[in-house]
């Protein structure tokens, strides 16, 4: 896996905005209306070769597939980077209720369990910003109908993930790029089902976790960097009602934890990243549980590299956590220096800051600088394009300033987007 | 002016967000019988809340300034063309809506996509009562006709603060480089127009600070004109000299004011944009320093100015003079973590001294994010203030 050995590297979470056409071809393909599978194939193909060119263009180092693959079927989507597994798993009802309709459950001292999605507390708190007419926590048209678990779970997504990796692989090969990472569902995050079948949440979890194994070995099988997305290891807080104890809440991960490295047993931890986040949507993120409480859990998962949030507000002051948690050797971090949560596109000198700050603690070689969550569905296109932008030159200051000879303020700068610095 | 002489001060931008009822007589332009006791009432209970939520120095939350939706970027400004002699509506600029301001901005051509959209992502961005004022026009001499209006402001802020503790309350009121940017018919040039602004709002300003409030000069037309006018040229140098114009304008409306009883706001426009065509602070700080103020009220908190604490550095902040950076900021749904707050108000303590920072707002929180959005926000710059005071005088 690259790292910034000679200077700061940039990649991001993984989603980037779909074309107009794409989105209009997957909404009807989700209602059953493809007639020509072939073509949507080729539609798709070429949509990732030039989601590829275009991060090459603006200058990301380590590139995705921008998730096109996973299915968004409106412009603001919040859920392609789970919902996307549901047809890829057998031992599903897709005709469950929806998953706002789902009954609040409560949580004991010991006992945790995940209450509904209503039923959150950043949102029962805020319950007037969440049910705003005027929309500024909008996630998108919500889906009728949520799966419930009534079989034994299991891998159906073969053709689906072979397809994804042919597509990238094409897209990197045409760009002469080497290192391309490709995201799946980590089990914690992706069995946040009700569950009809299996005897306990933990049997269900790692049937999972072995379902899954197989999406991931694919993925690493086929040369490329897997990278694990679990928000549900920091957003479950939020989904325990009332607020359990961090003890208890830790060991609840520790389980999904488990969970996960049992699904990536054997496979070369040299080719993983996993991604961690508070949930990406709009809302004030008043209950999201500091990183310092759950970063030993993070650490635990079998990975090279760590990706988190680092470039919105609830979040940016946590560098400092890093200053009392050793990084093992050999792994190196993801910290997000640019973010979904806000229209406003991050000056590179800022970018530039936070990079620092990192670097000064945990090595330069050991940051790779990226973003706090995927882009694509969550912030207009152009936005979400003008942020990669920022990210990179942000990166470029960054550079200058940790392996430099002189001082980045004795150098001419670069330029940056619109007025000259 | 009070500083933060053992601890940080905090403060906010002005604009808080308006009761529903409130919102409703303006909309349906309520006879004075019907607003006025309640304007009164909703003041004496945002007064209240602030002090509740830990803020020192207060404000009416500008609800004097008629807000009639909850999302308007745009009150700070449009209220003053009813205390205005000297303007009409030209339909021929009407039909240029907003473009007739923005005509020269790089950014809105960048993402003209966006704009055209709406933000694309059910993100409301434009909703203002700066679109009442599409086609008003200046037509003949500008007169200042609003003595009743803020005669009515200061005796309900008056009563409202009184028994709360607070430090001190303040009062905004719009800069003359505002108000130029409305179109000029009477004036032979845009110079002349700017200096009858200049003295027309004066009296508005003299009002406030004879009543023993702090004035607060809201220019973000000081920056925003930039992009708004120049940047699609790239005329930095025909910015420059109209900035500088501006500044004397502002300081001809300040003449006789005691600057200890002013603060100056600028910002690069409270939209929820991208903002790649903000000027950077540097290239204006020494401009803003001439203004005949005490304190400057400038955006620190958002992502396009954050990392500009580090402007201080290289520009002094002259002896006696104040910032009140902002440290939360409306450009975000996310509640600032009061540990981020502190951090901020550290930045700015070690580069220009502790007390010479009052913690404030990047703009005005009122019509840019939810009311309850804007309440936490309010709260975690206190807890923040506390924090960093902890930190800077142990």
């Amino acid at each position: 896996m690259r790292m910034s050995t000679d200077r700061i590297l940039t990649s991001h979470s993984g989603s980037l905005p779909r074309p107009d056409e794409l989105i209009e071809a997957n909404r009807a393909r989700e209602a059953g209306a493809t007639a020509d599978e072939q073509r949507f194939q080729e539609q798709l193909r070429s949509a990732v070769l030039e989601v590829v060119r275009r991060q090459q263009a603006v200058g990301i180092d380590i590139p995705g597939d921008g998730e096109f693959g996973k299915s968004m079927g409106h412009r603001v989507n919040y859920r392609a980077w789970w919902s996307y597994c549901f047809n890829r798993l057998s031992g599903l009802d897709l005709g469950g209720p929806g998953l706002y309709d789902a009954p609040p459950r409560r949580t004991r001292p010991g006992e945790i369990v995940l209450t509904s999605p209503a039923d959150r507390r950043d949102r029962t708190t805020f319950a007037g910003v969440y049910n705003d007419p005027e929309g500024s926590v909008y996630t998108g048209p919500r889906a009728a109908h949520w799966p419930v678990c009534v079989g034994p779970v299991s891998y159906k997504g073969q053709a689906a993930i072979q397809a994804d990796i042919a597509h990238f692989k094409a897209g990197l090969e045409a760009c002469g790029v080497e290192e391309g990472f490709m995201t799946s569902v980590a089990p914690g995050s992706a069995a946040r089902l009700a569950n009809f079948y299996y005897k306990t949440d933990e049997e269900f979890l790692f049937a999972y976790a072995d379902a899954l194994r197989e999406e991931y070995k694919a993925i690493v099988d086929a040369g490329l960097i897997l990278q694990l997305d679990d928000p549900a290891m920091a957003d479950n807080w939020d989904m325990v009602n009332p607020e359990p104890s961090v003890k208890d809440y830790q060991k609840f991960s520790m389980v999904r934890v488990e969970a996960l490295n049992h699904a990536i047993k054997g496979l070369p931890s040299d080719r993983i990243r996993f991604h961690l986040c508070w949930g990406s949507w709009h809302g004030p993120h008043t209950t999201d549980i500091p990183l310092r409480d759950i970063v030993d859990v993070m650490l635990a998962v079998n990975a090279r590299a760590y990706s988190f949030e680092a470039g919105n507000v609830r979040h940016e002051h946590e560098w400092t956590v890093w200053e009392d948690v050793a990084l093992p050797d050999g792994k190196f971090i993801l910290p997000g220096v640019v973010s979904h949560a806000t229209n406003v596109v991050e000056h590179p000198e800022l970018v530039a800051q936070r990079i620092v700050r990192f670097a000064n603690i945990v090595g330069r070689e050991r940051v790779v600088a990226s973003t706090d969550c995927g882009l694509g569905g969550r912030v207009h296109a152009l936005i979400a394009w003008a942020k990669l932008d920022a990210l990179n030159q942000g990166a470029a200051l960054a550079s200058r300033k940790l392996w430099g000879k002189c001082d980045n303020t004795a150098r001419p700068l670069p330029r940056l987007r619109g007025r000259s610095a | 002016m009070k500083r933060s002489i053992d601890r940080i001060l905090t403060t906010h931008a002005g604009s808080l967000p308006r009761p529903e009822d409130l919102m409703e007589l303006y909309r349906n332009d309520a006879p004075d019988s019907r607003l006025l006791p309640r304007l009164q009432s909703a003041i004496a209970d945002v007064a209240k809340r602030q002090a509740d939520s830990g803020t020192d120095i207060v404000n009416d939350g500008e609800f004097g300034k008629a807000m009639r939706r909850a999302v308007d970027f745009g009150a700070w400004w449009s209220y003053v063309y009813d205390r205005l002699a000297g303007f009409s509506v030209r339909t021929e600029t009407a039909e240029k809506g907003r473009a007739a301001w923005t005509f020269g901005s790089k950014e809105r051509k960048e993402f003209a996509e966006f704009y055209a959209e709406d933000g694309g992502m059910g993100r409301a961005q434009t909703g203002s009562s700066s679109s009442r004022m599409f086609g008003l026009t200046c037509t003949g001499p500008v007169k200042y006709v609003g003595h009743q209006a803020i005669r009515r402001d200061i005796e309900f802020l008056a009563p409202a603060i009184r028994g709360l503790g607070v430090e001190e309350a303040f009062i905004t009121a719009v800069s003359p480089a505002t108000l130029q940017i409305l179109a000029n018919e009477h004036y032979k040039n845009q110079q002349d127009y700017t200096w009858a602004l200049a003295e027309a709002i004066g009296e508005e300003y003299k009002m406030i600070v004879d009543a023993g409030f702090i004035l607060q000069i809201d220019d973000p037309a000081l920056v925003d004109i930039w992009d708004w006018w120049f940047s699609l040229k790239g005329d930095t140098a025909g910015y420059r000299k109209w900035a500088e114009f501006q500044v004397e304008a502002v300081n001809h409306a300040l003449r006789g004011i005691p600057e200890d009883r002013v603060r100056f706001h600028i910002c690069w426009g409270s939209w929820h944009g991208p903002h790649t065509g903000d000027t950077p602070l540097k290239e204006i700080a020494d401009l803003l320093l001439r203004v005949k103020a005490q304190a400057y009220s400038i955006e620190a908190a958002n992502a396009r100015h954050e990392h500009e604490w580090k402007v201080w550095k290289h520009v002094k902040l002259p002896d006696g003079k104040l910032l009140i950076p902002g440290v939360v900021s409306h450009a975000t749904n996310i509640v600032e973590h009061p540990e981020l707050v502190a951090d901020r108000i550290v930045r700015f303590a070690q580069v220009v001294g502790r007390e010479n920072v009052i913690a404030g707002t990047d703009c005005g929180l009122g019509g840019r994010i939810h009311r309850q959005l804007a309440w936490a926000k309010l709260t975690a710059l206190s807890e923040g203030a506390k924090l960093a005071s902890k930190e800077l005088w142990h």
